[in-house]
């Protein structure tokens, strides 16, 4: 269990990261949800002792990670898949980190099977594809058999088989028990391996509730209905409790799918031009909801001149 | 592929802490993994112990017929001189080098007493350069000796200040490496921070000598390599340098206030 206590870390006149309080708990994936710059990356590096917090605190199971006497069995972590020296070895970086928490050396060669490093075990990580290092950042992570594991972007440069991978990887740990805390920018990944979001902009948490949630919350679907009759409809429909809202010449309907929508105005004998269902995305929904807290926002193309 | 096979059996229960030894065996590991450090010993070698034997097979006729002036035992070392600066680049990138590729997170993350993990960089940083240092200048003294010997004027190791200046070439290249390794800490960029230990031993060490008077004097014998690097030769050219250990004593203490003003630092800074 992750858990963050007003949690604020500032440079200079620019806070990264501002009052964040929000517990990860064990059994469940984690998804941490943010643009680029919303302060993921920094809030896990204090997770993991690296940044001092301005202010507030944040502890790995009870206490401050670096209270941990072997941190890498409590917590595994990828921060960054290049956090390598490139003329190492994948199995000579995996070798000192086993070393220094006393982990046994037969878990090195475990850890290069688990991620499919195995034959190029001994190649310079210089040489490493992005998705190798990604690879080798998880088995480092996964060294010390952690009850809990911190992963940053970890998708970051895969194939889509090894974006599976991880989604299955996660899933699978979370299942063993583990508390499973994932970073990512990309809200349709989050939204098929985390069970749970927490989703950041700005420094400050935006939402922090399980992903069904979310998407009952903020992907409303509802359907669009274009009449010559406009007013008609629009009475018919509410009269059997819906909720139906004008746009322009459009009704937009919410609470029945699209046949049960078309089957009232049919038994009123009104006329329908359109009837389709709208579903807003995921995507769309994490991105109203960040909205005001992209940090770097591109201006449309057309919207310059 | 599943993780729960390969991971459920290792789980352990309690996990002991390791101790210092563990961090030690860490940072050996790191040292020995990366082929910046046999290069760099190779070179301090070859630099250290060839520049010796050459100096002195080309000096040793004039030194014989004592046409020089200069004294024969500031010969017998006389490679370190150039030698020095592979010391200064390997405690150098035993820092700079995991800054620059973000290892120093991996590192913190491992071990997060970053005092503990100062020191066991120090102890593989400073026991390497001293085995290194004194194995190189006893391979010159060996083999620049021969050519001594040849003139008849062979120094023997048991002369004044001759096994001294042996390992006292490995002590000053353990300084060396553990002050580079200090300014590194402090400013987290290779090229910076070889451009200031170079240019502070190199030139800044020579320029002082032109400030006038005592002032001149006494900034030449204080700065580092000055003071440090009169430990590593049996007799000086510069006469005007403190005695051996006096002048280490100062270099050490140099070392230590540098060092403490790096650790406050490294304690307290984000990684």
């Amino acid at each position: 269990m992750i858990t963050a206590h007003r949690l604020t870390k500032t440079y200079g006149r620019r806070t990264a990261v501002d009052n964040v309080s929000f517990t990860v708990e064990p059994g469940r994936v984690t998804g941490f949800l943010g643009p680029n710059g919303a302060g993921k990356s920094t809030t896990m590096r204090m997770v993991l002792g690296l940044d001092r917090p301005t202010s507030g605190s944040v502890t790995v199971n009870g206490r401050r990670y670096a209270d941990s006497p072997a941190p890498l069995r409590e917590v595994g972590a990828l921060l960054e898949a290049r956090a390598l020296h490139p003329g190492r070895s994948a199995r000579d970086h995996l070798r000192w980190l086993a070393v220094s928490n006393g982990i046994p050396s037969a878990r090195v060669d475990e850890v290069l099977d688990l991620v499919g490093l195995t034959t190029v075990a001994g190649q310079r990580v210089g040489r490493f594809s992005l998705g190798m290092g990604q690879r080798l950042g998880i088995a480092a992570a996964l060294l010390g058999d952690p009850p809990v594991v911190v992963l940053d972007e970890p998708v970051n440069g895969l194939d889509p088989e090894g974006i599976r991978w991880v989604r299955t990887l996660a899933r699978d740990l979370a299942a063993e028990g583990r508390t499973v805390f994932v970073s990512s920018h990309l809200m349709a990944e989050m939204a098929q391996t985390a069970d749970h979001l927490l989703v950041i902009g700005r420094g400050r948490v935006l939402a922090d509730c399980s992903t069904a949630d979310f998407i009952s919350d903020h992907a409303a679907s509802y359907v669009r209905v274009r009449t010559p009759q406009h007013d008609a409809v629009a009475t018919v429909l509410r009269r059997h409790g819906l909720d139906v809202a004008a746009h322009g010449g459009e009704l937009r309907v919410q609470g029945l799918d699209a046949a049960a929508v078309g089957e009232l105005v049919g038994h009123a004998g009104l006329l329908l031009h359109e009837l389709t269902l709208v579903r807003s995305s995921l995507e769309d929904a994490f991105m109203t909801l960040t909205a005001d807290s992209v940090e770097y926002a591109a201006t449309p193309a057309g919207a310059q001149r | 592929m599943t993780a729960l096979g390969a991971l459920s059996p290792t789980r352990t229960a309690a996990p002991a802490a390791p101790g210092f030894g563990a961090a030690v065996r860490a940072e050996w590991i790191k040292t020995w993994t990366v082929r910046s450090t046999g290069w760099s010993l190779t070179a301090m070698f070859v630099l250290g112990a060839g520049l010796t034997a050459l100096v002195c097979a080309l000096a040793a006729e004039d030194l014989a017929a004592g046409t020089t002036g200069e004294p024969v035992g500031a010969f017998l070392t006389w490679g370190m001189m150039f030698a020095q600066v592979t010391a200064i680049v390997l405690g150098t990138l035993a820092v700079t080098s995991e800054y620059g590729t973000g290892m120093i997170r991996a590192t913190l993350a491992a071990n997060p007493r970053r005092g503990t993990v100062l020191a066991a960089k120090a102890v593989v940083l400073t026991g390497t350069l001293f085995v290194a240092g004194t194995v190189t200048a006893l391979a010159g003294y060996l083999a620049g000796n021969w050519f001594l010997d040849r003139e008849g004027i062979g120094v023997a190791l048991s002369d004044d200040g001759v096994l001294r200046s042996l390992y006292g070439s490995g002590l000053y290249m353990a300084g060396l490496g553990l002050f580079a390794a200090a300014v590194g800490l402090l400013v987290r960029h290779t090229a910076a921070a070889l451009s200031i230990v170079l240019g502070l031993v190199f030139v800044v060490g020579n320029m002082v000598m032109l400030l006038p008077d005592a002032w001149g004097e006494w900034a030449t014998k204080l700065m580092p390599g000055n003071a440090g690097g009169r430990i590593a030769t049996p007799e000086s050219f510069n006469p005007m340098l403190l005695d051996p250990w006096v002048g280490f004593a100062v270099f050490a203490a140099e070392i230590a206030v540098l060092l403490a003003i790096a650790a406050a630092s490294f304690s307290r800074r984000d990684a």
